[in-house]
C-alpha cells in the first residue's frame, strides 16, 4: 500500500505530463502558439496604441515596457481562471481511476500555465530589452514575489470557479464574459492613474489592479502608481479564495466526480 | 477484503428519487469471487461503481483493505489526441512506482496486439482496438480485486479466447466482483453470488443457489 502523499504525488506527476502533452500535441504548432499567442497579442496592442497615437505620458515608465508587463501579468491571472474552468469537465473520464480527484487537474493546469506564462514573460522581456527599451526589473526579487502573488490569485479564483462552474454551467459563461471588463478595469492597457478619483476609488477594490501595479512598481524605479496600492490586500484575496476553493472542492468532491 | 456497511444510494432526478440501494451489507472475504445478479436497474452497476470508488454512497461506508481495480475494459478514460502508449503511461504513473512503468507498457503492447497503432492517437482507433487496449491495461496491474461490468465479451474471436484465458489465470491469483448476464461465465469464474432485489442484497455462498433464487424471482 502506498501512502496518501505517494499516491497524490504520482497523480500530479501523471496529470502534469498528460496536460503538458495534450497542450503541445493538441494540434499542429500547438507548442508554437502557446508562446506566440500572448506575444502576438502584445504586439497587436502595442501597434494599435502606437497607430492611434494616443500616447499618454506614464510617469516613471516607458509605455511599451509598461504595457508588456501589465498584459502578461493579466494573462497570468486570466489563464489561471479560464483554464481552471474547463479542467474538471475535460478530465471527467479520469475520475474512473479512484486516485484522481477533481482538484488535481485544476492544480496541475495552474502550475503548467504558470510555467508557460513565466516563459512568455522572459521571452518578452528579452525581446523588448533587445529593442532598446528599459524593461529589466529594477527589483528582480520583488518582481518575482509579485509575479507569484498574481499567480496565486489566479489559482484561488480558478479553484473557486472550477467547482462553481462545474455545478452551475451558467457561471462559466458569466466568468468568461466578465473577463473583458476585468481586462479593461485592471489597468492592463489603460493607465488607471489618469482616471478621476471618483472612478479610481471603486477600481481599487479589484485585487488584480494591486497585482499589476505592484509588479510595475517593482519593474520600474520611480514609477508613479495609484495611491493605495497594497500587496497585502492582494494576498488577503488570494489566501481567502484558495481556502474557499479548496473547501468547495472538499465539500463537492463527490458531486463533481459522480456527475 | 472488502466490507460494505449499510450502504444507501440514490440518484436525484426531476421526478423525485427512489433509493437504488437500501441498506446493503456484506463482506467479501479474501480470495472469493462474487457474481452480482439482478434484473436491469436493480443497482448492480451502481454497486460496482461504489465499490470501485467512482461514486460515493449517500449513507453507510465501504471499507477497502486491498487494491481494487477500476472496471475492467473501461475505455472512457482515454484521451483521444494522445497515443495508446501515452495513455497507458498515464495510468501506469497514477498507479505505480516509476520502475514498473516500462514493464506495464510492454505487457499492454504485447497483450493488445494492435501493432503500430499503439503509437497512434487513440481517436483513430476502432472500438475493438480500444477494447483491446483497455483490457490489456486492466490486466497489467496486480490488483487484489478486479471489477468487471459485462467486460468479458470484447474484440474478435481470437482475442476473446485470449482474454478469457488471461482473465481466468488472473482470477486464480486475485478475486473478482462481476456483473454479467451470461450465466456460464458467472458459474465459471465465481464461487459466491450476491442477488440484488428491490434495493436489498442477499448473499449466497454458492453461485448456483444465487442463480436459482434469481430465476425463481423472475418466474413469479
Amino acid at each position: 500500500m502506498r501512502t496518501h502523499w505517494e499516491v497524490t504525488r504520482s497523480v500530479w506527476h501523471a496529470t502534469f505530463m498528460r496536460e503538458a502533452l495534450a497542450r503541445t500535441t493538441g494540434d499542429r504548432f500547438a507548442w508554437f502558439w502557446m508562446l506566440a499567442e500572448p506575444i502576438a497579442f502584445v504586439v497587436i496592442m502595442v501597434l494599435v496604441r502606437e497607430l492611434l497615437g494616443r500616447l499618454r505620458l506614464i510617469v516613471g515608465a516607458e509605455w511599451i515596457p509598461w504595457l508588456v508587463v501589465g498584459l502578461v501579468a493579466f494573462f497570468l491571472f486570466r489563464e489561471g481562471v479560464l483554464r481552471s474552468l474547463g479542467a474538471v469537465e475535460a478530465n471527467r473520464g479520469l475520475f474512473a481511476y479512484r486516485q484522481v480527484k477533481p482538484v488535481d487537474p485544476v492544480l496541475v493546469r495552474n502550475v503548467l500555465e504558470g510555467l508557460l506564462k513565466t516563459l512568455v514573460l522572459f521571452i518578452l522581456i528579452a525581446g523588448v530589452a533587445l529593442l532598446g527599451y528599459d524593461i529589466l526589473p529594477s527589483d528582480p526579487l520583488g518582481a518575482m514575489f509579485v509575479w507569484i502573488s498574481i499567480w496565486l490569485l489566479g489559482l484561488g479564483a480558478g479553484l473557486v470557479v472550477s467547482v462553481v462552474g462545474a455545478l452551475v454551467p451558467e457561471v462559466g459563461r458569466l466568468v468568461r464574459m466578465l473577463m473583458l471588463p476585468m481586462f479593461l478595469l485592471s489597468g492592463a492597457i489603460i493607465p488607471l492613474q489618469t482616471l478621476p478619483y471618483q472612478i479610481r476609488q471603486y477600481l481599487i477594490y479589484n485585487p488584480v489592479v494591486h497585482g499589476l501595479e505592484s509588479l510595475r512598481l517593482s519593474f520600474f524605479e520611480g514609477y508613479k502608481s495609484l495611491p493605495g496600492i497594497d500587496l497585502t490586500y492582494l494576498w488577503l484575496w488570494s489566501l481567502s479564495m484558495i481556502a474557499l476553493g479548496l473547501a468547495l472542492h472538499l465539500r463537492f468532491d463527490m458531486r463533481l466526480k459522480a456527475q | 477484503m472488502i466490507e460494505v456497511h449499510n450502504v444507501y444510494k440514490r440518484y436525484h432526478n426531476h421526478h423525485g428519487s427512489d433509493w437504488v440501494l437500501k441498506g446493503i451489507n456484506f463482506t467479501l472475504p479474501k480470495g472469493v469471487s462474487v457474481g452480482l445478479l439482478g434484473r436491469n436497474g436493480a443497482g448492480k452497476s451502481t454497486l460496482l461503481r461504489l465499490i470501485g470508488g467512482m461514486d460515493y454512497p449517500d449513507r453507510g461506508e465501504i471499507v477497502r483493505k486491498c487494491r481494487v481495480s477500476w472496471p475492467i475494459g473501461l475505455t472512457g478514460a482515454f484521451q483521444g489526441s494522445m497515443t495508446g502508449r501515452q495513455n497507458v503511461k498515464f495510468v501506469a504513473r497514477v498507479h505505480g512506482n516509476e520502475s514498473s512503468i516500462d514493464e506495464v507498457m510492454r505487457f499492454v503492447e504485447d497483450f493488445a496486439e494492435i501493432g503500430k497503432a499503439f503509437d497512434e492517437p487513440v481517436k483513430t482507433y476502432s472500438s475493438g482496438m480500444r477494447s483491446r487496449l483497455a483490457f490489456g491495461l486492466s490486466l497489467a496491474f496486480d490488483f487484489d480485486v478486479y471489477l468487471s461490468d459485462e467486460a468479458t465479451a470484447v474484440g474478435d474471436k481470437a482475442f476473446k479466447e485470449k482474454a478469457k484465458k488471461a482473465f481466468k489465470d488472473r482470477v486464480s491469483r486475485a478475486s473478482l466482483i462481476m456483473v454479467s448476464h451470461s450465466e456460464g461465465i458467472l458459474k465459471d469464474l465465481c464461487q459466491a453470488g450476491l442477488w440484488l432485489d428491490k434495493g436489498e442484497a442477499v448473499w449466497f455462498d454458492d453461485i448456483n443457489d444465487a442463480l436459482n433464487a434469481y430465476h425463481e424471482s423472475i418466474e413469479k
